[in-house]
């Protein structure tokens, strides 16, 4: 079913309250710490929280250079509530052509003492995905989350 | 690999379409004649035919002739491809908001103060 629109959606009870979980994605420091997995070392390089802004992140294993990872635009900025972000345009809305053509729309909604926690993940078609295969994609994001699994699994 | 366009671009590429999608979606239950499968659409038999051809050229589904009846089935290699790509897409991002709410859970409760 999700196949037919290539979209995705995850959802998530987190136990902290919006305003925490907003600060996790909107401070530097925070969002650092688990947009990519270790030991993959995340930079933030922006974090304009406003329709327009730019949002990018650089990744690098050991001591190599920073590599490209995510470069976007915001595109809908709602503090604690809603977080909107393409990778078809970068800071500016200037058109880019992306690694993996994407739309993320992150929601927090308030849930008892926590926050129900959603992104939906909306992606153009496949051919992006080629083309991401081609440049490495699976050494980058996918050798990282095969260390997430083997950590998950381990604990 | 094909030349110019990958099994995944031409899975996604045919399934874009309502049409097709419901045709793919009938023929998981099992083969169909080409009359039985257009007869729920409200549209012409050349019209859906083209439907079909694409799916056909795209290696979704197959289709052989018996006499005078065309019989249409799923190819499930082509629509696997499809759906590991998504399954992986949606992996990213499970594990991103797994590691999202770990990190809030154990080191952001509790210590807001201290991160500012």
């Amino acid at each position: 079913m999700t196949t037919e629109d290539a979209s995705l959606t995850i959802t998530r009870l987190i136990g902290a309250p919006p305003a925490t979980v907003w600060k996790a994605w909107s401070m530097p420091e925070h969002l650092a710490k688990w947009w990519i997995p270790a030991p993959i070392e995340c930079q933030v390089v922006k974090l304009d929280l406003r329709p327009g802004g730019g949002f990018e992140t650089r990744m690098r294993e050991g001591n190599g250079a920073f590599q490209p990872h995510v470069e976007g635009c915001f595109l809908d900025i709602a503090p604690e509530a809603r977080l909107v972000f393409t990778t078809v345009l970068r800071e500016g809305w200037q058109p880019i052509e992306p690694w993996l053509a994407l739309t993320a729309i992150i929601t927090l909604d308030a849930e008892g003492s926590g926050t129900r926690y959603t992104a939906r993940v909306l992606h153009r078609n496949a051919a992006d995905s080629r083309k991401h295969a081609d440049m490495g994609f699976h050494d980058g994001w996918g050798t990282a989350l095969d260390q997430l699994a083997a950590f998950v699994e381990g604990g | 690999m094909e030349n110019n366009k990958s099994p995944l671009d031409s899975a996604f590429r045919a399934l874009a379409d309502p049409t097709r999608r419901a045709v793919v979606s009938r023929l998981m239950r099992g083969p169909v004649p080409v009359k039985a499968l257009a007869a729920p659409f409200a549209m012409g038999l050349p019209s859906f035919m083209k439907h079909l051809r694409v799916l056909e050229e795209d290696g979704l589904i197959c289709s052989e002739k018996v006499g005078r009846v065309r019989t249409c089935w799923i190819e499930p290699a082509r629509l696997a491809v499809a759906e590991a790509w998504l399954a992986e897409q949606r992996a990213l991002w499970e594990a991103g908001t797994d590691r999202l709410a770990a990190y809030v859970e154990t080191h952001m409760t509790g210590s807001i103060e201290d991160d500012d």
